[in-house]
């Protein structure tokens, strides 16, 4: 129809049969500049996904020699994987704990960087440190540093108070030392953001809020808060999601111990899948891990309509 | 009165927490390079030496007994050729979503940067199948081609914001002039976004150069091993005193020394970038 359309037009018109040319060399253009970052998206992304979830149905398994289709059966079976629960637990605790560490230590480092003292340019620098450190490094050296034989760390406090603690026997203390260290590595990155976001914040607003009587405190609550809360929200959504497959940090400090305390879903993938080639299991563990991406995204885009503020 | 006191409290309190963040940040920054450069025997001594004396002993062994030149070289040639190939296929991607007006690109946009939000370890078992009907297992370019898939919708994104700050006049005098797609790429474009291509650069060579996931499930003969990867090894290993925490902590700082110094010479560039993401 089109064709023949521009075919009769030709004779009058030729300019637009050239701009439609125009247009076809646009699209072909647009489709060739974008081709390869989306060819590799749906090649190393979306394809392994669809498997995940197909492969998740099956016991797949390289060292069984087992592959055939088994419906549910891997999801009954992570019900009664004490492994698996215990990695669900801890992710679900530690992503909570650390994403709340990280918005609140990452503000109060932003505001430390944005205020004027004597070294800013240093601690500026310095700050970029934990972020630039590759997590696996992070995890053995808090290992060290905690080490209950030689580590620092538990050398200083049995020094003070006489009393040997031995940080990785105790499952809470476990716990509460990966998330901690969690909040090291992640909580500059946080920084980074929030100080761009009050640099952003337009000085007039604190001038009028000044001159109005606010004092710092209220400035603080009542403006910068607010202003940058859709910058929290996202950013507290991005590590959300980040930290639900976080597997360095764990995989270098505790490796999922003592016993499974520490254990996360990222850990429990990688061994089911690529240490025991389990890869029909994996895929399950896998899809659970999907699952709460998925809530959390949605949950999180919900939230973050309601935040929008304007001034 | 009152605001005198104010900013001489206020100063106290900055100083006070601009000392407990340098402690806090540099604390396993310390331990990790007093480890490094330490004899193994040093490290195990009750009460302990806090700086004991400096030996390059244990980057000797570690050059001598593990191919840890070999090690270094992989991490280095699968970051660069994972920022290198981030770089093009970002840049290319981004510019024709921020100069070429088609129908539906803001959908696809939207598709690729939703892409980011997926785990990488939740698909890590169709991936090992991928690479391996591939014959990219074990091979330095699978992980690259894995990493820069990962890397490339934060790259598409931060670089669009730069050449949208590009103003279209510049272009648009070229194409009158008639330089042709390529020529307006290499010539005008890619100067003028080079401080964007460099702040994304280094994150992304960053990001590759301190990965685990990938070279550790899929890579494991010592010609495609990263440092990464030999770290874990290394932990796994024995020694008469338990664990080579001094070998450990001397791959550690290997790992860490380059990131810093980019750190420190380019500061301003990567915090661009990393906010650019963020914020608009």
């Amino acid at each position: 129809m089109q064709a023949k359309a521009e075919a009769k037009r030709k004779p009058f018109l030729p300019s637009i049969t050239s701009l439609s040319k125009l247009i076809r060399r646009r699209y072909l253009l647009f489709v060739l500049l974008v081709a390869p970052a989306f060819l590799l998206r749906i090649a190393t992304a979306a394809y392994p996904i669809f498997q995940t979830i197909l492969q998740g149905f099956t016991n797949f398994d390289v060292i069984d020699n087992t592959n055939s289709f088994i419906g549910f059966n891997n999801y009954q079976t992570i019900m009664g994987d004490f492994q698996v629960q215990s990695a669900v637990s801890f992710t679900v605790l530690l992503v909570i704990f650390s994403t709340v560490g990280d918005l609140v230590v990452g503000m109060l480092i932003a505001l430390l960087l944005d205020s004027s003292f004597r070294g800013r340019g240093f601690a500026r620098t310095i700050n970029l440190i934990p972020w630039a450190v590759p997590t696996i490094v992070a995890g053995y050296g808090f290992r060290w540093l905690l080490d209950d034989q030689f580590g620092l760390l538990p050398y200083w406090i049995t020094q003070l108070t006489g009393y040997h603690p031995v940080a990785f026997i105790n499952p809470t203390l476990a716990q509460t030392i990966v998330i901690l260290a969690h909040i090291w590595k992640d909580a500059p990155f946080m920084a980074v953001v929030f100080l761009a976001g009050l640099q952003g914040v337009p000085m007039d607003l604190y001038d009028a809020a000044r001159v109005d009587g606010a004092n710092a405190w209220l400035r603080f609550w009542r403006l910068t808060i607010p202003l940058i809360m859709p910058l929290t929200v996202t950013m507290g959504l991005f590590r959300l999601v980040w930290s639900l497959g976080s597997f360095d940090l764990v995989y270098g400090l505790t490796q999922g111990g003592p016993g499974e305390a520490t254990s996360v879903l990222a850990l429990q993938i990688f061994r089911n899948g690529i240490m025991f080639f389990k890869f029909g299991y994996a895929s399950a563990i896998s899809v659970i891990l999907l699952l709460f991406v998925a809530v959390i995204g949605l949950f999180g885009l919900a939230l973050f309509r309601r935040t929008e503020v304007t001034y | 009165m009152t605001t005198r006191w104010n900013i001489r409290w206020g100063a106290v309190g900055t100083y006070l927490s601009f000392a407990v963040f340098t402690f806090i940040v540099l604390l396993p920054v310390y331990w990790m390079l007093r480890s490094a450069f330490s004899l193994a025997s040093d490290l195990t001594k009750v009460p302990l030496i806090y700086f004991p004396n400096p030996t390059l002993k244990n980057f000797q062994t570690l050059i001598g007994e593990v191919p840890f030149l070999q090690y270094t070289l992989n991490s280095l040639i699968f970051a660069l050729s994972t920022t290198l190939v981030t770089l093009v296929v970002g840049f290319i991607a981004a510019y024709a979503f921020a100069r070429i007006r088609v129908p539906g690109s803001e959908v696809i946009l939207w598709i690729l940067l939703l892409t980011m939000a997926l785990p990488d370890v939740g698909t890590i078992v169709p991936l090992y199948q991928i690479l391996k009907n591939l014959h990219l297992i074990d091979t330095i370019s699978g992980i690259t081609l894995v990493m820069s898939s990962t890397l490339a919708p934060f790259t598409v994104w931060v670089l669009i914001s730069f050449i949208k700050q590009i103003p279209y006049e510049i272009e648009e005098a070229a194409i009158l002039d008639g330089a042709s797609l390529p020529q307006i790429l290499w010539h005008i474009l890619i100067p003028v976004t080079m401080p964007g291509l460099v702040t994304m650069g280094l994150i992304n060579f960053i990001n590759a150069w301190n990965n685990l996931l990938y070279p550790l499930s899929f890579n494991n003969s010592p010609a495609s091993k990263t440092l990464s990867v030999a770290i874990t090894e290394i932990y796994g290993g024995y020694s008469p005193y338990g664990k080579p925490w001094e070998l450990i902590m001397a791959v550690g700082v290997a790992m860490t020394i380059p990131t810093v110094i980019l750190i420190i010479f380019s500061q301003k560039a990567i915090v661009r970038g990393l906010v650019g993401g963020a914020i608009k």
